[in-house]
């Protein structure tokens, strides 16, 4: 390190991570309390650690049923995404097809073209096809969504395995499937697990795609769910926070188990070579 | 490797067996690219060539009819989406401080300050919470009675509407969004650091160079690939993840002070019933993420072709 005091950089440092971590354990720590001592005090530590503003926000406004759709609702997309996203970078990365230059420029060229800008005739697409306010239509919006990274990682890893072993493959007899479902989907297990997992990130995460899709009450997602917790528990601080905590246990729990494959799939499109 | 083109020698294999492969071989690669081609085909492109039609058209009664730039007038001579587009530039303005502050820690991260591992564990932790979470947690911190202003007050100064004063709130909300996800700029400036060249910065060394003589005249050049990446993916942030944090925190307001192109296009499609309206304003964001999108594909382009 060039010559500075190690300790003049660590400090503000040690504050910055401070002013990470201290918002959410404040958030934590309120949702244990009564609302009498959250009013009397925000920032003591909560008298009895009581799970009553979680049952009410669990129960009583739903999030049990919206935990579920959003858990049903991820899993479907990431499944369809890895799945449909390896077998495409396994094609452009390995097979020479004609139209692939073109057919891959295309998905990439999907990158630019963010869900906000679609909304209005998304919509319309749904409402057409009778998927507004379904699962499918859901799962559909995020893997079209998230698809155009997907193929772009998985191509992209893919590459890197040799040619050899493909062409190996083909000699044993394999067909182009037989070589994606034998060799190419076990040797791309350490990229699906990223991709799945920063996929699952995002579908679980989002907002604005759910709240387009998803009209009647039963079907909203978590995190719509605790957007309509606001309004409804403005008053009761607690509570909210309590269901915003309910939302970000799971979230917690990925974190704390992945967190190399998620910083691996978030770098891995970034700075090669 | 360039994708899709196959090597020499691979193409003269290939032409060798193509004659043994039966013709629905040949048909292999479309029938795995096809599910991916076609739902993009159908829910990206598709909506894509919609949109740019319903742009041209009339709303409510003269739904369909062709108007052509008459949406496109209305929406810039509305106030509402004239601030959401000053707000795009006061971004603009601040993207050197989203970009600078992951790239700074980035350093000292990478120049091992002690406890450098703790520090990006609890650094990167945000990005994984979603804007809604993130929304709800600092509108319980920034609440006029909340723990911030508690302290401001402790400290002998008056309280701050952090979401409620029209000057300060889009600061507040883009700060939360640094807050969120410099981390993940901070990951992606550390495996750009990954590929310094170790012996440039033990030359700075022995020929003494300070910190800052070492960012500017080694760090800086040595990254400047990752910096571009860095900046382009950060303004498309800006651009396309802050609605979670908007609907949450402030819903455009007060006023329209926290308006951006994404939270108009919301309003106009979803409360104001002005779909053409909301697909011109589309049209415009789409123009502005051309523009930056542009640059990233071709960043993402390069690193295939090495990959």
């Amino acid at each position: 390190m060039p010559r500075i005091g190690r300790w003049v950089i660590a400090l503000p440092m040690a504050l910055l991570a401070i002013a990470t971590i201290y918002p959410v354990l404040f958030t934590a720590n309120v949702a244990f309390k009564s609302r009498r001592e959250y009013v009397l005090d925000r920032f003591a530590v909560a008298e009895s650690f009581g799970w009553d503003n979680f049952a009410t926000a669990w129960t009583r406004s739903g999030l049990d049923r919206y935990f579920v759709n959003s858990l049903l609702v991820t899993a479907a997309s990431v499944l369809l995404l890895i799945l449909i996203g390896s077998m495409a970078g396994f094609a452009f990365s390995h097979l020479s097809f004609r139209g692939s230059r073109l057919l891959f420029a295309g998905c990439l060229g999907a990158l630019l073209v963010p869900f906000q800008v679609i909304m209005v005739p998304f919509f319309r697409v749904l409402v057409d096809t009778g998927l507004l306010d379904t699962y499918p239509g859901l799962v559909l919006a995020y893997v079209s969504q998230f698809l155009p990274f997907t193929i772009f990682l998985m191509t992209s890893y893919y590459a890197g395995i040799p040619r050899d072993i493909v062409e190996a493959a083909r000699i044993d007899g394999n067909s182009p499937f037989g070589v994606y479902r034998r060799i190419m989907l076990p040797l791309g297990r350490p990229a699906l697990v990223s991709v799945a997992i920063l996929n699952a990130l995002y579908c679980w995460n989002d907002v604005l795609v759910a709240l387009l899709v998803m009209q009647s009450s039963e079907h909203r997602t978590l995190m719509v769910g605790i957007t309509a917790l606001r309004g409804q528990y403005s008053s009761d601080i607690p509570t909210f926070a309590a269901g915003v905590l309910i939302a970000a246990v799971p979230l917690l729990l990925v974190y704390l188990v992945f967190q190399r494959q998620i910083t691996e799939g978030v770098t891995a499109g970034s700075t090669k070579g | 490797m360039t994708v899709g083109t196959a090597s020499a020698p691979a193409r003269a294999a290939e032409l060798s067996e193509g004659r043994r492969w039966a013709m629905p071989e040949r048909a292999w690669p479309y029938l795995l690219v096809a599910p991916a081609v076609l739902v993009l085909a159908v829910f990206r492109f598709y909506p894509l060539l919609l949109g740019a039609n319903f742009s041209l058209t009339g709303d409510g009664e003269q739904n369909g009819q062709f108007n052509g730039l008459a949406n496109y007038v209305e929406i810039f001579r509305d106030p509402v989406f004239g601030s959401a587009l000053r707000n795009v530039g006061l971004l603009i303005l601040l993207l050197p401080v989203a970009v600078a502050v992951p790239g700074l820690l980035a350093t000292f991260l990478f120049l091992h300050v002690p406890g450098h591992r703790f520090y990006r564990s609890v650094y990167f932790f945000p990005v994984v919470l979603s804007p809604v979470i993130i929304g709800a947690i600092f509108n319980i911190v920034l609440a006029i009675d909340g723990p911030v202003n508690v302290l401001l007050g402790g400290l002998g100064l008056r309280p701050v509407e952090w979401l409620g004063d029209p000057g300060i709130a889009m600061f507040s909300v883009v700060a939360v969004h640094i807050w969120a996800t410099f981390g993940m700029a901070l990951v992606i400036f550390l495996a750009g650091f990954a590929t310094l060249d170790r012996s440039l910065l033990d030359a700075a060394r022995v020929d003494g160079a300070n910190l800052a003589q070492t960012i500017r005249h080694v760090i800086v050049p040595g990254l400047s690939r990752t910096i571009q990446f860095v900046v382009v993916t950060t303004m498309i942030g800006m651009l396309t993840s802050m609605f979670g944090l908007l609907y949450v925190m402030t819903g455009g307001g007060p006023g329209s002070s926290t308006y951006l192109p994404e939270l108009y296009i919301w309003v106009m499609q979803g409360e104001m019933n002005r779909p053409a309206l909301a697909s011109a304003a589309s049209m415009v964001l789409f123009a502005l993420m051309v523009v930056i999108g542009a640059a990233q594909i071709r960043i993402l382009r390069r690193a295939t072709k090495e990959a």
